[in-house]
Parts: structure tokens; C-alpha cells; sequence
């Protein structure tokens, strides 16, 4: 079960994944675009309709609001409530620019427009725009109104030098590639050399745009930060979000937001040097801005100190530098609990249980204490995450099902009620590990299926729907595996190609689907016994999954008939798993080790392991693996019957047990395997010996027959040819005893079909499940 | 040597070119270049009469030209630079191009000086550029292609594209410009702005010429490897330059870097006497005379600067020493801001400004300076060192690492950052890594003398005794050595420890000796008698077996046990 609980950054400057960014006391600057929200505003005065004057009302607001737009926007956004009015906008504006700057000043000194007395009281959005306008206006010097005119003059034109067609308006448009050099004589910015050619030389038939206003420039990150949160395919690509950022900070140093979204940049590409330096830097300046901002400065200053040691315990944590991680985490909390930040400290507290359970420690009592704690402190978000933390340990652990069950529930009302859709959407993803794991596949698929056709509950910005979390990952993955237990595997190549597709290979949570397509390709390769293409897997399944790989490798050695070394392997991975307690591969070691015992005829040493392995399997809930269990202890009793001499009826019984909830939510192949057992079970109860004649029963014998063809059904599906040839002979066997000469011939057409196809002898009685 | 000798055989012909390309800048409004050849030729001996080179001779197009250039090269000295470009735009010769060009250049970078103070915005501030330098990129990118530029215009060239951002092309024009012209010491200067490490120094191809030298001796500074650039300026004063002012500061310069303060005291007070107007360099001096902690020399200092002009980033920089040496940090950090505002890209002084806030406790503001003092250039490692400090004072040993290391980065031989270093690990209580820090700190030549004590001090906490008293033993050596009485000596506290450490080893002659030694300190006296009388017991125990027993007991000694040490020699 991946780890679900991945916490997500905590930043004080972030509600919403929108970073907030007016730190700099904003003043209201006259600028071209605001002007022309004057001139629209002006021309509402002149004769308009009521039913479109009041559209228009209702456009006044985001145009007051918003970032600055160009003119061909907001041309556009006006000529949809009114075409009239805009025509008029434009022109008055045309008056301007193409005039002389007596024109703008005679159009503020018209300033504020009397006609709208009655709408626009002194005090009401529109009258305070307008005040504030003219107190900026009357603020400027000569050389300032001058530059303001000629940014007007621009600002008209560049609309003009574009045909209107080319204009699109979505809001993503907004380019800030600036063209400019600056004042900037920095001698170490080799790396912007290139770039800053490439724009330059663009510039040089285009005009240049005009400057780059605050609001802008915090809408641009407001966005990036909320697509990266979101969906990180929206955003910018890395590089040339970087040259954005490079070229914003070039004009405003003090711009730390900047520096903040850099740092989640870097972080996208794993570049530790640079996020860890852009982490620090934003640190930096959100001090100074924290004293300067506010009035209990101290309080903000040191608040922001202790988030920026938190902040890079997760950064060490993210690149896997545990020590490290570990030293600023202790830092933060020193500093938290000198200051007495109890909700800091809480942060913390739920950092330390998960870095602990990243190092690979038992970190349970932390985590109860983090839960406590933060109830107390009426910290939701922390509580839920750690009641979900211990659920997932308690899943490995072995608590009983329906406590973890519960705790689940309970924790979901709590999510509803205040609707923190992140964590319902971790419950449902941790819920379909679950039940995954206790081998309830049906119930796996539709938690995860759930999860999946949920609306989310966040509200929808930049028409993003937020999917890209690890719970979306996991659950997908999921399903994908699901899916090819059931052998459907152009469904599973769909949800690949989606997974590839939201999650790109470079991202946080790529390597998940990365492991699962793995497993997935290797699984297929085996069942289709073509060992030479999953060989070559195992590497890369090792750079990912450590143990998965060392696992996967005991399996094809094993399939390879190399049976010391694959020996050795598990006796390896035995340690290793009795010192992780990881049960479900511990088990399934267990049974890897009884099937080399197989070979052996080791069928004594096999039983204890497998009956260690049931009692584990029973122990913890899992079904699917007890199943399993059974049938190699079925197998194992069966072939030692056939030395020994014993009673098939028995292990026939024992079957019974298994075969149910095999039936029920097993994968294809364990449905095949489990049938083929019973079939051969079946015809040891018959008395059937090939090749002799004696006593059999001929009414059991069909029902052999039945199984076998339902196994036939299941293998095929997989294009399991080995044991499709075995199924195939043992089918001829038995029509040869029932006396059905043409089926008997069918069959054997078949098995000698398959067998020139395999080339491969089979082996003596097949000595495999 | 003997290929430096040759080359500077014949001064008189050095200081030919000197006059003649002090001539050719004037004519050019070039005054920073003019400046340092004349201080240069000064240091020369005076050329006999008919040796003096004459003036360039006349082209037919000089002469064409002679009353526009005139007329333009007037306005220019006055800073009318819309003017002067405007009457120089029809002439063809190329003096009167560079100037052409050259006014446009200098009208933009006003204009641009101009413009940051009123802007439409906060965010604008930073957006305020040199409209010139694009056309003029364009213009001039033209006639490099056609390869018409002669030295001087390359070099304009090079400064607008470095304006630009564009430094891969810089470099290549700006060494394209000094072969054309080697003399020309400004595109030299550029290109040691642009000069970032010794790699890339070692790549560019330069011509052969005896200057050179001097850019080397200068990069070698830049690049903070003093002990080659205190060679290569060894060797140019022996080949002749001795008197030259620029040298002797520079070399002052060297040493305040690898902070031999005497040393650079002493040329800094004949840098006084023999140029007592001068203002460039004098904030080193003052920081050097801050770090003796010489108030009256400072004050004095501080004083002349002001008369002679108080509108200098120097002047400013000397009085924020002065008044933060008298603990005025206020009136400190007023005139670092006011040098600010003189020249904003003044590093030492953003760098000051952090010091002065760390002084009044105002860390915020301190990291603000810092900060910006890292925008100005990233290799400064005092800023980085500063911001460690502020953390550090913050309590967060683990967050200071980061800035200790980039200082450490940018000074990989400076003992300070590496006890830094060394302090922050022993804090987060990462023992190891603090002791190669302070064993690392030791190696490169400690300037404070605590690296050792503090490495005893961790040995000793570890519970190695015998590293722990080599460290101390090397610790008094290096104390007593060093000649003079540093404040924070712990020689009682080492002799305490060596003491105890050798009768612990039954070695009762050394351990008597540092007991003795130890009677000298106020501090460890008592323990030192102490010790004495377990000495004298033990050894009155001893005698009466055997004397013998001794002996194979001190060739049984570890093999790391610390050679007995002769303290006789020392006198503390």
C-alpha cells in the first residue's frame, strides 16, 4: 500500500493554493488600462439602455478588480455586453492617444463624472475608483504624466497593430516575457544569456509592451501556484516557467512570491540546489516584509522563522535526505516551543511521524499523541491526517478490519461536514488500498471507482479540477491492477496512457504508476512464460522498488530453474521482510520458498512454512493471500499423496475451503490455477491412472472434464500456453478413459499445436501450481 | 622572470605608449582609462625632449571633421550628450563615430539615472532601461560584421552588450577589443568583470603585451588567489613600477584580503603620504583600521576624507566605520545609507549596513541588507557569512549551515567560516562533521586561534583523550608562536587538561611541568597545586619499589600518546 499520507507544503502565505501576495502595501497607480476603464465608466453616463447599462454594471466589478488587461481585451469583454458602448470606449481613447496630451488631461479634469451622482456615491466602489484615480493622477509630476501618456499612447496601440482576430481572450494569455534589460549589470547571469538573445531578437520587430503591473504579476503566480497544486499540466513547462520567474525577478527583487513559486519549480524537476536556495531566499525577504507589514511585527517575523525551518525539514524530506530532514525538524520545533506556537508545533509533530515512517520506524505512539494534540487544538486537518496515518499502520499491522473501518468512517463524516475534500479523497484512496489488500477486489474497484467519479468540492479555479494528487495515483493504479488480474489489458493500457498522461514521468508522484506498469508488464510476461522479456524488467523495477525487484527476481530465477541462487534470494528477502514487517510480502515469500521445496520433494519442509504462511495470512485479513496458501497446501498434499499413497478426498475438502472466495475475487489466473487443482484433485479421487487400466470413476472423471474446461476458458484468457498444454493433455487422458475417441483426438491436436508452438518440454508432472 | 624582465626592459617605450594612449582617450572622453595611464606614467621617469611622442598624425577626414568633433567634444565634457551626438552624425572619421556613439550611450544611462526617479509604479521601478542600447547593439553588431570597428568602438561594443546581458558575446568583443588595442585599460577592466573563474580565465587568449601583467595581478585579486597576485605585483615593482600609487594600493588591497592587516596598514600609510588627496580605496583602509580597533587614525581619517569631498561612497563608507567603531550603530547605518543612495550597487556597503543592524539587534533588517548585498553580487561571501550570523543569533544552527556553506564555497581557505561551519555541527551535535571542520579550520592557517581549542575541547567531550591533548598540546604551541596575548587564550585550560592527561599516562615529569605552568594562571592555580601534590605522592609510592618499573611503562606508552613536550622554552 503506498503511503498515502504526503503532507501536503504548508506555507503561511497560502490559502487555497493561492499565494497571496500583497505584501507591499499597494498603492493605486494611474495606468493605460485603467484609464480606459475610466473612459468606460464615463461612456455608462451617455445614453444607454437600462438592460445594458445594468450588464454593464455588472462588469464593472472584475474590471475594477482584476489584473490589467490589454485593450483588445478589454475591448472584446465590453463589446460582448454592449457593442455600442465599446465603440465609444475606443474612440475616446483614440481621442487621446492620437490627440495631444491636453487631451488626457482634459479628460481627468473632467474627473469625477458629475452625471453620476446619483450611482456613484463618494463612497461607493465606483466613486472611490474614481477619487483614488484622480488623487494618483494629481499625485504625478510632469515626467511622470508625460510617461503615463506615452504608456497610453502604446497601450492603444499595440491593440491597434494586432488584427482583432488574433486576440484571443482566456486569461492564459497573458505573456510577461519582457524583453527588457535592466539596469541589471549582474555579472553571474550566464545562464540567462541565451534566452534573453532569443527574446531580444523577437523584440526587435515587435513593439514592446508596456510595464508590467503589480496586480498582474500576482495573478500570474496566483495561477502558476494553483495549475502546479492542481494540475501540473496546465502550468508552464518548467523551463519556460523559470524564465518567467528569472525575468519578474530581474525587475522586482522584492518580489518574494516569486521566489516562493520558484522554489515549487524546482521542486517539479527535483533540483535540489536550486529550490533549496529560491526556499531560503523567499524566507528571506517574507521576514523583512512580515516586520515591516504588520503592526505586532515580532509576532509575523518569528512565526515565519519557524515555518521556514519546517518548511525545509520538508524539502530534505522530499529529496529523501532523512538526517537532514530530521535536524531542521527538531530545529523548527525548538523554536516553535520557545515562542509557544502550539499549531507549529502540531505542524511539526505531524512531520516527525511521517518522517519516521518514511526512515522506516514505528512511529504509531507519535502519531497518537499528534492526534490528541491536535483535537485539542481543534487543528481538523491534522487530526484527520493522523487518524488516516494510523489506519494505514494499523492496516499493515494487523488490527482487526472493521476498527480500521470505523476510524475511517468516522473520520469521513468530520470531512464532510467541513468539507476538506483533500482528505475524503485520501480516505477513499486508503479504503481501496484496503480492501485490495484483504483481496476484496470487487470492493477495491468500486471505492476506487468512487473516488474517481467524485466531484471534487474545492471550488474551481482556472478551470482546473484538482486530480493530481497521490490519492488519484494510487487509486488508478489500482485499478489499473485490477484490471489486469482480470486479464483486460487494453482497459489497462488506457488507464496507463491517462495516468502518463496527468502524471508526467518527471512528477512527484510518476514513480507510483511507474512501479505498477511494471509489475503489471512482468505479471503478464510470466503468465505468458515468457521469461527472457521479464528478465530484463527487473532492473528497473529495482531502481523504483528495492524489494519488488529483489521479489521479482526470485521469481524468475525460480521460473528459470535456478534454484540455489533463487534460494538465496528469498532467504535474503526473508530477513529483510521479518525486519520491515512487511506481512504481505513475507508471505508470499513463504510460498515462493515451498515451491522450491517442491522441486525438491521437499514436501515435509513445505508444509510448516505453508501453514506459517495461512496462519499469518489469517491473521492479518488477507484473504486473497490465505486462499492461495490453501491451494499450495492443497497441491502440496496432493502430490505427496501420490508418493504416499494417502486419501485425495481430502484434499479435495481442503480445496472447497479455498475455492469460493477464489471464485469470488481472485484474478483469472488464480480462478485457472485453482480449477486445474480441483480437476486433478478430482482425478485422483476417480482412481485414474493414465496409461492403466483399473477401477475409475467415469461420473467424476466427467466432472474433471467440466473443471478442465473452465480452466481452459480462464487460461486462455491470459494466453497462458504452458498450462494450456497441460490442460490439453491431461484433457486427451481423460477422453481416451471415457472413451470419446474424437474429443480425445481434439485435445491431443491441440496439446501437440501448443507443444511445437513452445518448443520448451513440459515439465515431468507438472510440478507447478 | 627573465621573460617579465625583457618585456619591461625598455620603460621609456612604456611610457611612450602610455602618452600616446592617454592622448587618444582624452580625445575620446574616456577619463577613467586616461586617469590610470597618467597615474602610471607618473611612476615613470620623464622622457627626454625629443623622445616625447608627438600627437597622431592628421587623416584628410580628421581634418573634415575637425569642427563638428570639436564643437561635439565641448558638449560632451558638459554632459549635453543629445548634442553632441546630433552634430557628430554626419562625420565619417572614426574618432568622431566612438564619440557619436559613445554620446548616445551616455545620454541613455542618464536618461535611464534619471527616469528611476520618477516612475509610474513599484513594479516599473525595476523596468526603467537604457532605450539606447538596443540600436546601438544593432547599429554596432552591423559594422562588426563588416569589421569596420577599430579598438576604441569595440569596446563600446562590448559595454552594450554587457548591458544587455548578452556576456558570452561581451567577452569575445571585449577581447577582440584589447587585441585590437592593448593599451586600452577600461575594456581590460570590463573584462575582469566578466571574468568569473580561473578556468575561463585560462581559456581566453589575450595579446602579449606588458599590460598584461596588470590584468592578471588584477584577476588574480578578483579571484581571491592572493598569493600569485602579490607575486605578479612583487615582480612589476621590481621591473620599474615601484612608485606607481595603483600598484601599492592594489597590493594593500591583497593584503587587507587575506586579512595580513600589518602589512596593508603599512602600505596603506605610504599610499597617504605619497597621494594624500586620494579617496579611492580609503574604505579598506578604514576597515582595516576598524579591525585594529585604531580610533584616533579612523577619526582623523574620516575627518580629511570629509574635506576633501563629502559626496563620495568612500567618504561615507569611512565615517559608517568611524561612528560604528564608536558604537553609533545608527549613525553608522545612516551614512552606509547614504553611500547607498550615492551609488546603489556599492556591495561594501550593503554589507556593512547588515553588520551595523546585526550590532542594534534589528536581524530583519540586517538579512534585508544582506540580501541585497547577495543580489549586487553573489560571490560575496561576507554577505553569506552575515546572513549565518543573523540565523545563528536567531538560534538556528541547522538554517545557518546553508549560508556558512556558501560562504565557505566562495572562501574554501578561510578559517572563519569553517569554525562557523564547525560550531553550527557542534550544535546540532554532529560531531563528526565538526571535527573536520575545526581540523580543516586548523589546517588552512587559523587567523583566530580557536579552531584547536574548540577541536580539544570536542575530543575531550568524546572522550578520546589522546586526540584531545594533541589538540591542546598543538593549541599552546600555536598560542606561544604566534608571539602576542590573544584575549580569549585558554592556555590554563589546555595545560589543565595536559596535565591531568599525563599523570593519567604516569608520565610525572610533563605532568608536573604543565601543573607548574598552570600556577601561573589566575584561574587554574589551585588545581594546579592540586596536582602537583598527587604528583608528589604517587611518585613517593613509586620509588619505594623500584625504579625500573618506570621505564617499561613509558616505552609501553600508545602509539598516538603525545610526544612529551619541552615547556621550558615557552614564557608565557
Amino acid at each position: 500500500m503506498a503511503s498515502v499520507h504526503e503532507s501536503l507544503y504548508f506555507n503561511p502565505m497560502m490559502t487555497n493554493g493561492v499565494v497571496h501576495a500583497n505584501v507591499f502595501g499597494i498603492k493605486d497607480w494611474v495606468t493605460p488600462y485603467k484609464i480606459s476603464v475610466l473612459a468606460l465608466l464615463y461612456e455608462m453616463t451617455a445614453k444607454v439602455s437600462l438592460p445594458k447599462r445594468r450588464r454593464l454594471n455588472e462588469l464593472i466589478l472584475p474590471l475594477l478588480q482584476g489584473p490589467d488587461l490589454s485593450f483588445g481585451q478589454l475591448v472584446r469583454t465590453v463589446e460582448e455586453y454592449c457593442p455600442q458602448t465599446a465603440s465609444s470606449v475606443v474612440l475616446r481613447l483614440h481621442d487621446m492617444a492620437d490627440g495631444e496630451l491636453r487631451d488626457m488631461e482634459q479628460f481627468f479634469s473632467t474627473l469625477p463624472f458629475t452625471a453620476f451622482d446619483t450611482e456613484a456615491y463618494k463612497t461607493s466602489v465606483v466613486g472611490l475608483f474614481m477619487r483614488h484615480m484622480l488623487l494618483a493622477y494629481n499625485k504625478l509630476s510632469f515626467s511622470q504624466v508625460y510617461k503615463l501618456y506615452k504608456s497610453l499612447q502604446q497601450y492603444y496601440h499595440s491593440h491597434y497593430a494586432k488584427p482583432l482576430s488574433t486576440l484571443n481572450f482566456d486569461g492564459s494569455d497573458m505573456d510577461l516575457t519582457s524583453t527588457e534589460d535592466t539596469v541589471g549589470d549582474r555579472m553571474d547571469k550566464d545562464e540567462l544569456d541565451t534566452p534573453l538573445h532569443e527574446s531580444e531578437l523577437r523584440s526587435d520587430n515587435a513593439p514592446s509592451k508596456g510595464p508590467l503591473s503589480q496586480k498582474q504579476a500576482e495573478y500570474f503566480l496566483a495561477r502558476q501556484a494553483y495549475l502546479l497544486k492542481n494540475d501540473e499540466n496546465k502550468a508552464l513547462k518548467p523551463a519556460a516557467l523559470q524564465e518567467e520567474l528569472n525575468n519578474m525577478l530581474k525587475f522586482n527583487p522584492d518580489f518574494a512570491e516569486a521566489h516562493y513559486l520558484n522554489y515549487l519549480n524546482s521542486m517539479r524537476v527535483q533540483d535540489i540546489f536550486l529550490s533549496a536556495h529560491s526556499l531560503l531566499h523567499y524566507f528571506d525577504r517574507l521576514i523583512l516584509s512580515g516586520n515591516e507589514g504588520k503592526s505586532n511585527g515580532d509576532e509575523g517575523y518569528g512565526r515565519s522563522l519557524r515555518y521556514a525551518a519546517l518548511n525545509l525539514a520538508s524539502l530534505h524530506c522530499r529529496f529523501g535526505h532523512y538526517q537532514q530532514a530530521d535536524l531542521a525538524l527538531q530545529e523548527a520545533i525548538r523554536i516553535a516551543q520557545e515562542s509557544n506556537d502550539h499549531v507549529c508545533l502540531q505542524h511539526c509533530l505531524s512531520w516527525l511521524y511521517t518522517l519516521e515512517q518514511m526512515k522506516g520506524s514505528d512511529s504509531t505512539v507519535l502519531t497518537e499523541d499528534s492526534v490528541k494534540m491536535a483535537a485539542h487544538f481543534c487543528l481538523r486537518y491534522l487530526a484527520s491526517l493522523g487518524i488516516q496515518s494510523l489506519v494505514q499502520q494499523g492496516a499493515t499491522q494487523g488490527k482487526t478490519a472493521h476498527k480500521l473501518m470505523d476510524a475511517l468512517k468516522d473520520t469521513d463524516i468530520l470531512h464532510w461536514k467541513h468539507s476538506l475534500s483533500e482528505l475524503i479523497e485520501i480516505s477513499l484512496a486508503q479504503t481501496t488500498s484496503i480492501w485490495r489488500m484483504y483481496g476484496k477486489s470487487t470492493m477495491s474497484a468500486q471505492q476506487a471507482q468512487l473516488l474517481l467519479n467524485m466531484s471534487s468540492l474545492e471550488p474551481v479555479n482556472f478551470g482546473v479540477h484538482q486530480n493530481n494528487t497521490e490519492a488519484f495515483a494510487v487509486a488508478l493504479c489500482h485499478l489499473a491492477e485490477l484490471h489486469a488480474e482480470q486479464g483486460l489489458y487494453s482497459a489497462v493500457s488506457e488507464i496507463h496512457q491517462h495516468l502518463k498522461t496527468q502524471f508526467p514521468p518527471h512528477t512527484q508522484h510518476a514513480k507510483l504508476w511507474m512501479l505498477c506498469d511494471l509489475k503489471i508488464q512482468f505479471d503478464r510476461h510470466m503468465n505468458e512464460g515468457k521469461y527472457h522479456l521479464a528478465e530484463p524488467l527487473i532492473v528497473a523495477m529495482s531502481a523504483l522498488d528495492k524489494t519488488q525487484g529483489l521479489y521479482r527476481k526470485a521469481l524468475v530465477l525460480k521460473a528459470l530453474n535456478q534454484s540455489t541462487e533463487a534460494y538465496k534470494v528469498l532467504q535474503r528477502l526473508q530477513v529483510h521482510c521479518d525486519k520491515t514487517k512487511c506481512t504481505e510480502l513475507t508471505i508470499r515469500v513463504m510460498l515462493s520458498t515451498a515451491e522450491l521445496h517442491w522441486e525438491s520433494s521437499g514436501f515435509s519442509t513445505a508444509l510448516p512454512l505453508l501453514l506459517q504462511a495461512l496462519a499469518l495470512a489469517r491473521q492479518h485479513h488477507l484473504q486473497s493471500l490465505a486462499s492461495e496458501t490453501i491451494l499450495h497446501l492443497a497441491f502440496t498434499q496432493m502430490l505427496s499423496l501420490q508418493l504416499m499413497l494417502g486419501v485425495p478426498e481430502q484434499a479435495l475438502n481442503f480445496l472447497h475451503e479455498a475455492i469460493e472466495p477464489v471464485l469470488a475475487h481472485g484474478s483469472v489466473m488464480d480462478k485457472g490455477r485453482a480449477l486445474l487443482l480441483t480437476a486433478r484433485c478430482q482425478m485422483a479421487v476417480a482412481g485414474f491412472k493414465p496409461n492403466r487400466q483399473g477401477h475409475t470413476d467415469l461420473k467424476m472423471l466427467t466432472l474433471a472434464v467440466d473443471t478442465l474446461n473452465d480452466a481452459t476458458t480462464y487460461f486462455s484468457k491470459l494466453n497462458c500456453t504452458e498450462r494450456l498444454r497441460e490442460i490439453h493433455h491431461l484433457q486427451a487422458q481423460l477422453y481416451h478413459a471415457l472413451g470419446q475417441k474424437s474429443q480425445c483426438n481434439k485435445s491431443a491436436m491441440l496439446f501437440r499445436l501448443l507443444d511445437q508452438e513452445l518448443q520448451t518440454p513440459a515439465l515431468p508432472v507438472s510440478m507447478r501450481l | 622572470m627573465a621573460a617579465l624582465c625583457s618585456e619591461f626592459g625598455d620603460l621609456a617605450e612604456i611610457k611612450k605608449q602610455l602618452i600616446s594612449v592617454i592622448y587618444l582617450c582624452k580625445e575620446r572622453g574616456l577619463q577613467h582609462t586616461a586617469k590610470w595611464a597618467s597615474e602610471l606614467a607618473f611612476a615613470l621617469d620623464p622622457l627626454p625632449k625629443d623622445e616625447v611622442p608627438p600627437a597622431p598624425e592628421f587623416t584628410e577626414e580628421d581634418a573634415k571633421d575637425l569642427d563638428a568633433l570639436t564643437l561635439a567634444k565641448s558638449y560632451f565634457d558638459l554632459k549635453e550628450y543629445d548634442r553632441a551626438a546630433y552634430f557628430l552624425k554626419d562625420c565619417c572619421s572614426k574618432k568622431a563615430y566612438f564619440l557619436y556613439m559613445y554620446s548616445r550611450y551616455l545620454s541613455g544611462e542618464k536618461k535611464k539615472d534619471d527616469e528611476t526617479v520618477d516612475s509610474l509604479g513599484p513594479l516599473e521601478k525595476g523596468q526603467v532601461r537604457n532605450e539606447a542600447l538596443r540600436e546601438l547593439r544593432v547599429e554596432l553588431s552591423k559594422k562588426h560584421t563588416a569589421s569596420e570597428l577599430d579598438g576604441f568602438t569595440l569596446y563600446l561594443y562590448g559595454v552594450v552588450l554587457r548591458k544587455l546581458d548578452l556576456l558570452k558575446e561581451a567577452v569575445e568583443v571585449f577581447v577582440e577589443a584589447i587585441h585590437a588595442l592593448p593599451l586600452h585599460w577600461g575594456a581590460w577592466l570590463e573584462l575582469s568583470n566578466l571574468v568569473t573563474s580561473t578556468e575561463m580565465l585560462k581559456s581566453l587568449s589575450l595579446p602579449d603585451s606588458w599590460i598584461r601583467e596588470f590584468f592578471m595581478a588584477h584577476m588574480y585579486t578578483e579571484l581571491q588567489m592572493i598569493k600569485e597576485a602579490l607575486q605578479k605585483y612583487q615582480s612589476l615593482i621590481e621591473a620599474g613600477f615601484s612608485k606607481s600609487t595603483y600598484i601599492i594600493s592594489q597590493i594593500a588591497v591583497a593584503y587587507h584580503n587575506i586579512r595580513d592587516i600589518d602589512q596593508a596598514l603599512s602600505l596603506f600609510y605610504e599610499l597617504r603620504t605619497q597621494d594624500p588627496f586620494r579617496i579611492d580605496n580609503m574604505d579598506t583602509f578604514s576597515n582595516l583600521l576598524y579591525v585594529k580597533g585604531m580610533k584616533p587614525e579612523l577619526s582623523f581619517l574620516a575627518h580629511n576624507l570629509v574635506e576633501i569631498d563629502k559626496y563620495r561612497v568612500e567618504t561615507c563608507c569611512v565615517i559608517g566605520n568611524y561612528y560604528s567603531l564608536r558604537s553609533q550603530h545608527e549613525k553608522a547605518a545612516l551614512y552606509f545609507q547614504r553611500a547607498l543612495k550615492l551609488n546603489p550597487r556599492c556591495l561594501g556597503a550593503w554589507t556593512l549596513m547588515g553588520h551595523e543592524y546585526m550590532e542594534m539587534k534589528n536581524t530583519s533588517a540586517a538579512i534585508q541588507a544582506y540580501r541585497h548585498a547577495i543580489e549586487v553580487n553573489k560571490r560575496d561571501y561576507r554577505a553569506w557569512y552575515g546572513l549565518g550570523q543573523t540565523y545563528e543569533i536567531l538560534k538556528m544552527p541547522f538554517y545557518c549551515l546553508y549560508y556558512y556553506r556558501k560562504a565557505h564555497q566562495l572562501r574554501p581557505n578561510d578559517s572563519r567560516m569553517l569554525v562557523a561551519l564547525g560550531e553550527s555541527y557542534e550544535r546540532l551535535s554532529q560531531q563528526v562533521e565538526a571535527k573536520k571542520c575545526y581540523w580543516r579550520a586548523y589546517s588552512v592557517g587559523d587567523v583566530e586561534k580557536m579552531a584547536l581549542l574548540k577541536l580539544a575541547k570536542l575530543h575531550e567531550q568524546l572522550n578520546e583523550s589522546d586526540d584531545a591533548a594533541q589538540c591542546y598540546m598543538l593549541y599552546i604551541q600555536d598560542i606561544f608562536s604566534c608571539g602576542e596575548q590573544l584575549e580569549h587564550a585558554e592556555v590554563s585550560t589546555a595545560l589543565r587538561y595536559l596535565g591531568q592527561y599525563y599523570f593519567k599516562n604516569k608520565l610525572y615529569d610533563e605532568a608536573s611541568l604543565c601543573a607548574q605552568r598552570c600556577c601561573d594562571y589566575n584561574d587554574a592555580r589551585e588545581e594546579g597545586k592540586a596536582l602537583l601534590r598527587q604528583i608528589s605522592q604517587v611518585r613517593d609510592q613509586i620509588e619505594t619499589p623500584s625504579a625500573d618499573l618506570f621505564v617499561p611503562l613509558s616505552n609501553n606508552t600508545p602509539v598516538r600518546r603525545v610526544s612529551p613536550l619541552n615547556l621550558i622554552s615557552f614564557t608565557p
